[in-house]
């Protein structure tokens, strides 16, 4: 760590500047080097949980219908984009918490942004390599026509944003660690089986489906999607809209959380 | 354990170095009493957490056929109670035990002056007897969302006490043999993740590949599923004899290396 994140806030814009940017990297850095056996092996996993639901998923039919590997091929880089953020990230603080080194990273001086910014770039790192890979894997296995367009690229950046700080919300707002546990593995559970991530909204009930229009997962599917295929629907711009409230409210959430007096 | 140290002698009179069965039984009475007691906080937790995702699995795993044949839902709903097993046994209970570790209570309980025999016989028989209602009550909520009407016979109760009893062994003997929590919390989860996807629980084996048919012949998911359907319905399942001496075969690995972590020294 290099003496200016030792130094008082300094007063001027440009310096402010600096002094967030120097936080950010060595915020960053400091994730990277101690979480990197974590973060290889939750790749690893997330490598091979994605590649399991790709190849797995032909396992339930006697005969697949093509749109079941579409969405499986499809929705499985999002739950990679987001896996990080929503379940590494509030076990690792409701682990700090455990062992009491949770206030130690608060009195880091470090802007508190710069903090949730560098670990949203982990996040994202982390998730990237299995995205891909599954999506290899669904087009080498079924033959699914994928065409990549430059819409991938804010697709996949809102969407582990939102994911990232909605786990960032939920780490820092729950006081319980085991809560904070039990809570991540229900969320994920849920994005996996209840919203229209892996499968099609209309293989939904009716009001879970419904249910699902104000929640931010399908819509992540919906973006994310239309930047993988050419068999994009209507409403993509309102699918971004809600994606990128979501992840306000979260960052807003996680923000307050944070901030808040002990 | 509120006995007096005699007085005068160094060692207490229940110490002894060749404690008899008496002794043994007296250990184990005394730590059931210890875990049910401290079971009381968060056993309706864990029984909440394991239908939800049994009974939520089921009901996920129709999500995903465009149109779901009467067979199909047979083979979810009778494999509901292997699903609620499954995170109980593979993820819950080693989680619950690294969160022992992490806190310090999972040394203290080895430090208790009991048989280690006797504390782990004591939380088997405690974490079996829990898995149980939340087995039932997937069961019922799987049930009643497929309309599936199931014609119960006695075999069921052999078999779901077997496959709790194994699943637990498995898990517990896991959770004791990995030192690092979170890696344990890490594997286990995603373990019993990319377990539930390839295991024929919830649709028949021979939708597998022939290769990977063989494997789950041997471990214990398919034989779960298989033990526990025959219990809950008539002529769907043949060749029962196998999966319940495969269930034993696990139940006594679990047993293995618990046994082995917690006999050698730390």
């Amino acid at each position: 760590m290099g003496i200016t994140a030792l130094a008082p806030r300094p007063a001027g814009v440009l310096a402010r500047a600096a002094d967030w940017g120097n936080g950010y990297w060595v915020m960053t850095r400091w994730h990277l080097a101690s979480l990197r056996i974590w973060l290889a092996v939750l790749a690893v996993i997330q490598v091979l949980a994605g590649g399991g639901s790709v190849l797995a998923v032909a396992l339930f039919f006697r005969r697949m219908p093509a749109s079941a590997a579409l969405f499986m091929a499809t929705g499985v880089p999002v739950i990679n984009l987001i896996m990080a953020g929503i379940l590494l990230g509030p076990q690792l603080v409701a682990e700090q918490k455990l062992q009491d080194s949770y206030e130690f990273f608060l009195t880091l001086p470090v802007a508190r942004a710069a903090a949730a910014a560098a670990w949203y770039t982990v996040c994202l790192i982390t998730g990237i390599p299995a995205a891909v890979f599954a999506l290899i894997l669904a087009e080498a296995r079924y033959g699914i026509p994928l065409s990549v367009s430059a819409a991938i690229v804010p697709a996949s950046l809102l969407t582990a944003f939102t994911g990232t700080m909605l786990g960032y919300a939920l780490g820092h707002a729950i006081p319980s660690p085991m809560l904070t546990y039990l809570l991540t593995q229900v969320l994920l559970f849920g994005v996996f089986g209840f919203t229209p991530v892996v499968f099609p909204a209309r293989q939904l009930p009716g009001w879970l489906a419904g249910l699902n229009w104000w929640l931010p997962f399908g819509h992540m599917a919906v973006i994310v999607r239309a930047g993988l295929t050419t068999a994009a629907g209507g409403g993509i711009a309102s699918s971004y809209l809600i994606v990128a409230l979501w992840g306000l409210a979260g960052a807003l959430a996680a923000g307050w959380a944070v901030g808040r007096r002990r | 354990m509120n006995v007096p140290a005699a007085a005068g002698t160094g060692t207490p009179p229940w110490f002894s170095p060749r404690p008899g069965i008496g002794y043994w039984f007296s250990s184990f009475t005394s730590m059931i009493r210890f875990d049910f007691a401290q079971a009381r906080q968060w056993a309706a937790m864990m029984v909440f957490v394991q239908v939800m995702l049994g009974a939520g699995m089921s009901v996920v795993y129709g999500f995903f056929y465009p149109h779901l044949t009467p067979a199909a839902a047979l083979y979810i709903a009778t494999g509901t109670p292997t699903l609620a097993l499954i995170p109980l046994g593979f993820s819950l209970i080693p989680n619950s035990v690294c969160q022992q570790k992490l806190a310090g209570t999972f040394e203290f309980i080895w430090s208790l002056p009991v048989p280690r025999s006797a504390q782990g016989a004591s939380a088997f028989l405690l974490y079996t007897l829990l898995a149980l209602p939340g087995m039932v009550l997937a069961l019922v909520v799987s049930a009643v969302r497929y309309h599936i009407r199931l014609s119960p016979s006695p075999e069921i109760v052999p078999a779901a006490l077997l496959c709790a009893l194994m699943a637990i062994s498995v898990g517990f003997g896991m959770a004791v043999a990995i030192p690092k929590p979170v890696v344990t919390s890490l594997i286990t989860n995603a373990l019993s993740f990319v377990v539930l996807l390839f295991s024929p629980i919830v649709f028949p084996l021979d939708q597998l590949p022939g290769w990977l048919a063989v494997i789950q012949r041997v471990l214990p998911f398919y034989n779960m599923a298989v033990v526990i359907r025959a219990g809950l319905t008539h002529g769907v399942v043949t060749g029962l004899t196998a999966s319940f001496l495969i269930l034993l075969a696990w139940t006594a690995v679990g047993w293995a290396l618990t046994a082995w972590v917690v006999s050698r020294r730390g």
